[in-house]
Formats: C-alpha cells, sequence, structure tokens
C-alpha cells in the first residue's frame, strides 16, 4: 500500500470522528451555524480530500512504504523521554527530572557514565539558574524542594 | 506628514535603551536560532514567548520580532561554511554559497549574504513603513463579510504555495480548521472536541502546537540520522567586504530579491522560504552566463539572501494591517500582541501608535545592529557548530519542554506538544507540511466568527457576501486559485 493511501485512510478516520462530533452538537441551518457547522464541514471537507488522496493512483516515483532510516530506535527513546519527562515533572520536580531526562540522552548518545552524569548535573543546575532563579519560571518542586 | 511623524514618534520607542536592549537580545538570539540547524524561529519565537510576559507590549514585540529577522541573516553563515541549510530558508544559499566557500571564497559569500540582507532587510522596512499605515486605512472599512472572503482567500493561497501536493495542504488547512475549533464555542458556550480535558477546555494553545510542530519533530527527525562528521570551513577573518566586481555582479539581484521577497513575504503561505527559491530561478534564468550558478556564482547567494530578508519584512504588512498572519511566527506574534491585550489590525496604528511604529522602526536598528554584529561574530558562529547534536539536541528538547510548561504553569500544555510533535513528525515522514495546519488553525476560528457575525449581519442571506463588491472579489480570487491547480498540475516550479 501507497504511503498517500496509509496516511489519507488515517485522515479520513479523523474526518469520520469529527463529522460524527459536528453532527452531535448541533449544525444549526445554514443562516445560523450552530456549534457543530465547521467541526461538521471541516470534517466532511477532510474525508472528501482523503478519499481523494486514497483512490488518486500513486505517484510512479513514490515509494511503498515510509522512509526508513537506519536508525529509528533513538526518535522513539527520545519521544519517550520527553513524555516520561511531562509525567514526572510533578512529582519528582525540577531538578530531579531535569537530571534523569539529560542523563538519559547522553547515555542514548554513548557518552561515558562520567561524562553523562556531570553534564546532566550541570545542565540542570543551570537550567534551573537561568529560568527559576534569573528569568522567574515557576517551575515545579518535587519532595526535595527543587 | 502623517507617515514621517510616525517614523520620528517610532525612533522615540525604539531608541528607548531598554527597547534597544530588548532588540539586541531578539536579534543576537535570532541570528544563534539561524545559525543553528535543527532550530527554526517559529519554534524558537514559541520557546520564548512566555519569557516576554513580564516585559511591556512593544519590548516584547520587538524582540520577538528581531528573532525572526534575524534568523534570515544567520541561517546564511551555516550554509556557506557546512553546507546545511541552518535554517529552512536558506536552503538555496548552500548551492552557490558552499561552492564559493570551497573555491576559498567564504569571505566573499558571508559578506554578500550580510550585505544583501541588510540592504533587503532595509528596503522593505521602508516599504512597510510607506504601505502599513495606508493599507490599515483602507481595511478600515472592511466588515465581517470582507475579513471572511479574504481569509478564505488567504487560506486558498496557502494551498497554491504548497510544495507538495495541493491536495495534502488543503488536508493540512481542514485539520487545521478542526484544530482551531476545539475548546469553548464563543457564541454558544459548548464545548467542542474538549472530552472534559481542562487544557483542551481553553482550547489548543498556539504555544505548544508550534513547539511540537516545528521543534519536536525537527529533532526527532534529525535523529534518524547518525551524526557524519561536519566539514567545516574555517571562517575567514579577512576579505569580507565583496569587491568592486562582486557588488556590480550582485546589486541588481539584491534589488530584484528585495522586491521579490516583499511582495512573496505579505502573501500567507509563501514566505521566506519561497522568496529565496524564487529568487534563485529568477536570477539564474536572467543571467547571460546560467552554466555559473551552482558553480560559486555570487548572484546566487545575494538574490536569495535578499529576497529571505525582505520576505520578513513583508510579513509583517498583513499582521499590521489586517491582524491577519502571513505565517507561523506571525501567528505568534498575532498571538503575542493579543496576550499583552492588543488587538492586531486596522486599528492598531490609532489604538497602539507606540507599538505599531516601535515595531517598524525597531526593525531598521536591528538590521543595522545585524550587520555590525553579524561580520565579526562569524568565527564565533562556526566554533559554535562544532558542537555535536547528540549534545545540543536533548537541550533543544529540555527548552521546548521548560517552554511549553512555563505557558501555563501546567503538564497540560507539554502533552499537547507531545501529541503535536509526534502527530509533526508522522506528517514529515507522509510529506506532510506543517504550515497550513498552523495558519488554518489560528485563522479558522478568526472566519468562523466573521461568517457567523456576516450572517447576523444580513439576517441569514449569503446574498452578502456576493452584494459587497471587494468580498465578491476575494471570493472569486479564491475560486480562481482553487480550479487553477487542478487545471495545471504542478503549482509552482520552485
Amino acid at each position: 500500500m501507497s504511503r498517500d493511501r496509509v496516511s489519507g485512510l488515517a485522515w479520513l478516520a479523523v474526518a469520520l470522528f469529527a463529522a460524527v462530533q459536528g453532527l452531535s452538537l448541533g449544525l444549526g441551518s445554514l443562516h445560523r451555524p450552530g456549534p457543530g457547522f465547521f467541526p461538521f464541514w471541516g470534517g466532511v471537507a477532510l474525508g472528501l480530500l482523503s478519499v481523494l488522496l486514497v483512490v488518486r493512483p500513486p505517484a510512479r516515483d513514490a515509494p511503498d512504504a515510509p522512509r526508513l532510516a537506519p536508525d529509528t530506535a533513538r526518535p522513539f527513546v527520545a519521544a519517550g523521554a520527553v513524555l516520561g519527562y511531562l509525567l514526572l515533572l510533578e512529582v519528582l520536580g525540577f531538578v530531579p527530572v531535569t537530571f534523569l531526562f539529560l542523563l538519559l540522552l547522553f547515555r542514548l548518545e554513548r557518552r561515558g557514565w562520567a561524562f553523562s552524569a556531570a553534564s546532566a548535573a550541570a545542565g540542570a543546575v543551570a537550567c534551573y539558574a537561568l529560568f527559576q532563579l534569573w528569568l522567574k519560571t515557576q517551575l515545579p518542586t518535587g519532595p526535595l524542594g527543587f | 506628514m502623517e507617515i514621517f511623524s510616525g517614523v520620528l514618534y517610532g525612533f522615540q520607542v525604539a531608541l528607548q535603551p531598554i527597547n534597544l536592549l530588548y532588540c539586541f537580545i531578539g536579534v543576537f538570539i535570532g541570528t544563534l536560532v539561524g545559525v543553528l540547524p535543527g532550530l527554526g524561529p517559529a519554534a524558537a519565537i514559541a520557546l520564548l514567548l512566555p519569557s516576554t510576559f513580564a516585559a511591556s507590549p512593544v519590548a516584547a514585540i520587538i524582540m520577538l520580532a528581531g528573532i525572526y529577522y534575524g534568523a534570515m541573516y544567520g541561517g546564511s553563515t551555516t550554509s556557506i561554511l557546512v553546507n546545511i541549510p541552518g535554517e529552512a530558508a536558506s536552503v538555496v544559499t548552500c548551492l552557490d554559497g558552499h561552492v564559493m566557500a570551497r573555491q576559498g571564497r567564504a569571505g566573499a559569500a558571508l559578506g554578500i549574504a550580510a550585505f544583501g540582507s541588510f540592504i533587503a532587510g532595509t528596503l522593505s522596512v521602508i516599504a512597510l513603513t510607506f504601505l502599513a499605515p495606508f493599507l490599515a486605512r483602507v481595511t478600515l472599512r472592511f466588515g465581517p463579510p470582507e475579513y471572511f472572503a479574504l481569509m478564505t482567500l488567504g487560506l486558498t493561497l496557502l494551498t497554491f504555495f504548497a510544495r507538495e501536493s495541493t491536495v495534502k495542504a488543503l488536508m493540512m488547512a481542514a485539520v487545521g480548521l478542526l484544530c482551531g475549533t476545539v475548546g469553548q464555542d464563543t457564541i454558544s458556550g459548548r464545548f467542542r472536541f474538549a472530552f472534559g480535558i481542562r487544557t483542551l477546555e481553553d482550547g489548543l494553545g498556539l504555544v505548544p502546537v508550534i513547539m511540537g510542530l516545528f521543534g519536536i519533530s525537527e529533532v526527532l527527525l534529525n535523529l534518524e540520522q547518525r551524526e557524519q562528521q561536519r566539514e567545516i570551513f574555517a571562517p575567514p577573518t579577512t576579505g569580507l567586504l565583496p569587491t568592486r566586481q562582486d557588488w556590480r555582479d550582485s546589486s541588481v539581484p539584491i534589488l530584484r530579491g528585495s522586491v521579490l521577497g516583499f511582495f512573496l513575504g505579505i502573501l500567507p503561505g509563501a514566505g521566506a522560504i519561497i522568496a529565496s527559491f524564487a529568487s534563485y530561478a529568477v536570477e539564474k534564468r536572467a543571467s547571460r552566463h546560467p552554466e555559473r550558478f551552482g558553480a560559486g556564482a555570487i548572484e546566487g547567494v545575494a538574490g536569495p539572501e535578499a529576497a529571505n530578508n525582505a520576505a520578513a519584512g513583508g510579513a509583517f504588512i498583513p499582521l499590521l494591517t489586517l491582524g491577519i498572519p502571513a505565517n507561523a511566527v506571525m501567528a505568534i506574534l498575532l498571538g503575542a500582541l493579543m496576550i499583552h491585550g492588543l488587538q492586531p489590525g486596522p486599528l492598531l496604528v490609532k489604538q497602539a501608535p507606540d507599538v505599531f511604529w516601535g515595531i517598524i522602526t525597531s526593525m531598521y536598528i536591528g538590521n543595522a545592529m545585524l550587520l555590525v554584529l553579524n561580520l565579526p561574530l562569524i568565527p564565533m558562529w562556526a566554533r559554535l557548530l562544532r558542537v555535536p547534536y547528540a549534545v545540543m539536541y536533548p537541550f533543544i528538547l529540555l527548552f521546548c519542554l521548560i517552554g511549553a510548561y512555563s505557558v501555563a504553569n501546567n503538564v497540560g500544555d507539554g502533552i499537547v506538544m507531545w501529541v503535536f510533535g509526534v502527530v509533526g513528525y508522522l506528517l514529515k515522514k507522509f510529506d506532510y507540511e506543517g504550515a497550513p495546519l498552523i495558519l488554518a488553525m489560528v485563522i479558522g476560528p478568526m472566519m468562523e466568527e466573521a461568517l457567523r457575525q456576516s450572517l447576523i449581519l444580513s439576517a441569514g442571506s449569503f446574498d452578502i457576501f456576493v452584494s459587497r463588491p471587494i468580498a465578491a472579489g476575494f471570493l472569486a480570487a479564491a475560486l480562481v486559485l482553487l480550479v487553477l491547480p487542478l487545471v495545471r498540475r504542478k503549482p509552482l516550479p520552485a
């Protein structure tokens, strides 16, 4: 299946969902649009375009599968680290989470333990100083108080 | 003369020490962002927006604007010395700029890029100075029907300039419209697509969405490739001043690039990237020796670098006169103005002349700062490029996380950023562009409001869009643009 078809089908699902939501919100009349008017017609437009993308013959030079790069694990680990950071931020506090986050990513980049730990600690403290102390950003504190 | 008193007033505002400082910080960060590949101006401005909440509106906008046009300067340095575009609008600069560096003419390339940027930036600010107040007076008479029609035209233009496929660009615009409906409906008060989640009830935040689409996803994409050893040309410390021959070759391309860039910058969706490609194509066609292009032609650096800077100036026109953003960066500036309690649009020049004239005149000062700053600092930027990406990207991600958190001091916006980061990564893998999504997301709610207000005005009749000549004209133009790509298959030979 061509890449356009895969993504087209995914968007078709999104479009159907939006249109159904729009219907349940109430379209209003053409002359007095209700809250569901834009979601519904936006969904319909997206749906029609997705169908067009799916049925259209794929361009001859289009490769079949998404371009898979040699090193596909790194984006996943990084995306996971970002999500983990968000989930733990208000539990552990800014400095510990930032330390763990940087440590993980430096280790992912195959830096040595000593370098990773030192840089992560320095980075976390520097960011704390920059954002909390200087720019007065309200960063979450954990059980340790920072 | 109204304009001259305005400019004078603007300089009084922009020359205040605090505003000068913000302007300097803006253009400095902008150059840095431009130099560093993998972090573009849109993500950087979104990132720094929360840190300007405490500043005055003038200072905040002056700084954020400085980041934008500063990035246009910085991008060329990386293109020329490393053959990697520091920023998307400098992609074409690699073609001839890097070849010039290989030929030992890095100094001339860097010099002409800086001077071309300065000349074009200044010319486009001059055009902005004269055109913006005039247009603001014209658009003052626009009512909801004209706005609705104009925004429809804007969204169509956006897809017309799409680099990949028109269908996909239209799809992204539709997705953006849907994203724009998330949150509480202002007219009925009902929640749309909120699913009882607090963060979504307030609507999708522009800052986390942009940081996700243009920041996080970019990093994820870059991570797919193991870093190769970058070959960085030793930055020249002398020979940055273009010779008389260089000037002879470059002056017309710079002027042409300025005009082209300015007008493309005004159009929604066209912007600096298209302007730089268009300028390169024009110069190659106009040249008597087109075979020199790609082999180190200085015109191939001068024209596009002028065009992308001029486009950055032109992009302010729709923002300042209509309150409609022409690109993702302008969308954030629109948000920034509104956060500071200002309503961008034709009334801005009357209601907040300090902001209107302060921003415009700060750009004269900023461009001058960039020229003075840039050439001596090139060795420093070059050293920065030696920092491996493996050390840099954890910090880019971290800054995005802190930026998203500090918008509202909760994790919700961070999650939104993460979702759009992952979605943006997939979009890029499947050849979709993020820009139409962002613009439609910002313009969508304005369009919806204008449509509903128009229909209230006309008591429900759609005749209002046809009987008012300006609105009808915009809609007719939009229709033509929609049909045209169906006749011709590929929209732009970019």
